[in-house]
């Protein structure tokens, strides 16, 4: 029997279309490189407000214990006072922010409640920068030890608004 | 005379190595791509702190609100009132009552009115932002039946000059 060679190009070499892929690689390429977007990653903090009424506390249940932290505001917005409840802890920001993660870990070390049972009340003034309540809020939620976060207290809230006069 | 045809030579480069380049480029560039802070506008200057870690589980929805200041490439403010940046737009912050109802009325018929409550706003404000209007979006949002807030801060040191 005689069999017939089908092609005559040496190997039958079949030769895939690669420009069309390249033209769509190069395209993602492009895509990808013009979406990326930098960004150091981030990281938020629950908090709570009370609405305006007050309803009454449930004698059923034993009532958090209530620690205040008072934030006063200079004109400018820059911070003037740091107030743990009532004494005043300075305002050499950031050094005050660790005088009052100190207090909140003695609190919170101390044995007379557990994390839980504590809640915050942090009361700023109208027009104190958001960049003081974040470390009031951080210097009350915990401290971190290596990369790991020792957590004091997870109830944070705002207290109702103060709109300033006039 | 006998002349001997013979056929025309393609000089053909290797492209598989450019082929696998080119594949490992896309690959890094799509991990490192994040598709999740899509949502975050990059006019607002966070505070950094130490403890703002990301969340290990990442919230199933939740609505992201930019406060911040319109600047000027060097940073200064070009108007002292802060907005809150719905879509590229600027948006008193004391206006933004009726589109925070809005957005909670869309999710309670997307998702139910018990999945609705269970949203977390999320308060990307600008360090120089008074927390006085903080507040009032928080205020806004309770009266607007969102009963979840969290505030968003930066990964860092939380040393003075590091925003």
């Amino acid at each position: 029997m005689k069999f017939r060679k089908h092609s005559d190009d040496g190997g039958g070499k079949v030769e895939v279309q690669m420009a069309s892929m390249i033209d769509v690689v190069f395209q993602l390429l492009i895509f990808f490189m013009l979406t990326l977007k930098i960004l150091a990653p981030e990281g938020d903090f629950n908090i709570n407000m009370p609405l305006g009424a007050i309803g009454t506390p449930d004698p059923t249940q034993t009532p958090p214990m209530d620690l205040k932290v008072s934030l006063a505001a200079n004109e400018d917005g820059s911070l003037n006072q740091v107030f743990f409840g009532g004494r005043g802890l300075g305002n050499d920001f950031p050094a005050c922010f660790e005088r009052l993660n100190f207090e909140i870990a003695q609190i919170a070390g101390s044995g007379q409640a557990t994390g839980e049972d504590i809640e915050v009340e942090i009361k700023p003034d109208y027009n104190l920068h958001y960049r003081y309540i974040v470390r009031a809020i951080s210097a009350c939620r915990g401290r971190m030890e290596g990369k790991k976060m020792i957590t004091y207290i997870e109830k944070i809230k705002f207290a109702p608004i103060e709109r300033p006069a006039g | 005379m006998k002349i001997k045809h013979s056929k025309p030579q393609i000089a053909e480069a290797d492209m598989t190595p450019m082929i696998d380049m080119t594949f490992q480029l896309i690959a890094f560039f799509m991990i490192v791509t994040n598709f999740e802070q899509t949502q975050a506008d990059e006019r607002i200057k966070l505070p950094t702190d130490r403890l703002a870690r990301p969340p290990l589980q990442a919230r199933e929805n939740e609505v992201v609100l930019n406060i911040g200041f319109e600047r000027n490439a060097d940073g200064t403010k070009k108007d002292p009132n802060a907005y809150v940046y719905y879509g590229g737009q600027p948006i008193p912050v004391l206006q933004y009552g009726p589109r925070l109802k809005r957005e909670f009325e869309i999710s309670k018929r997307m998702y139910g009115e018990e999945k609705a409550r269970d949203i977390t706003v999320v308060i990307r404000a600008d360090s120089d932002t008074p927390t006085g209007l903080v507040q009032e979006l928080i205020k806004m949002g309770q009266e607007a039946e969102f009963t979840k807030f969290a505030l968003k801060a930066k990964s860092g040191t939380g040393e003075p000059g590091e925003e």
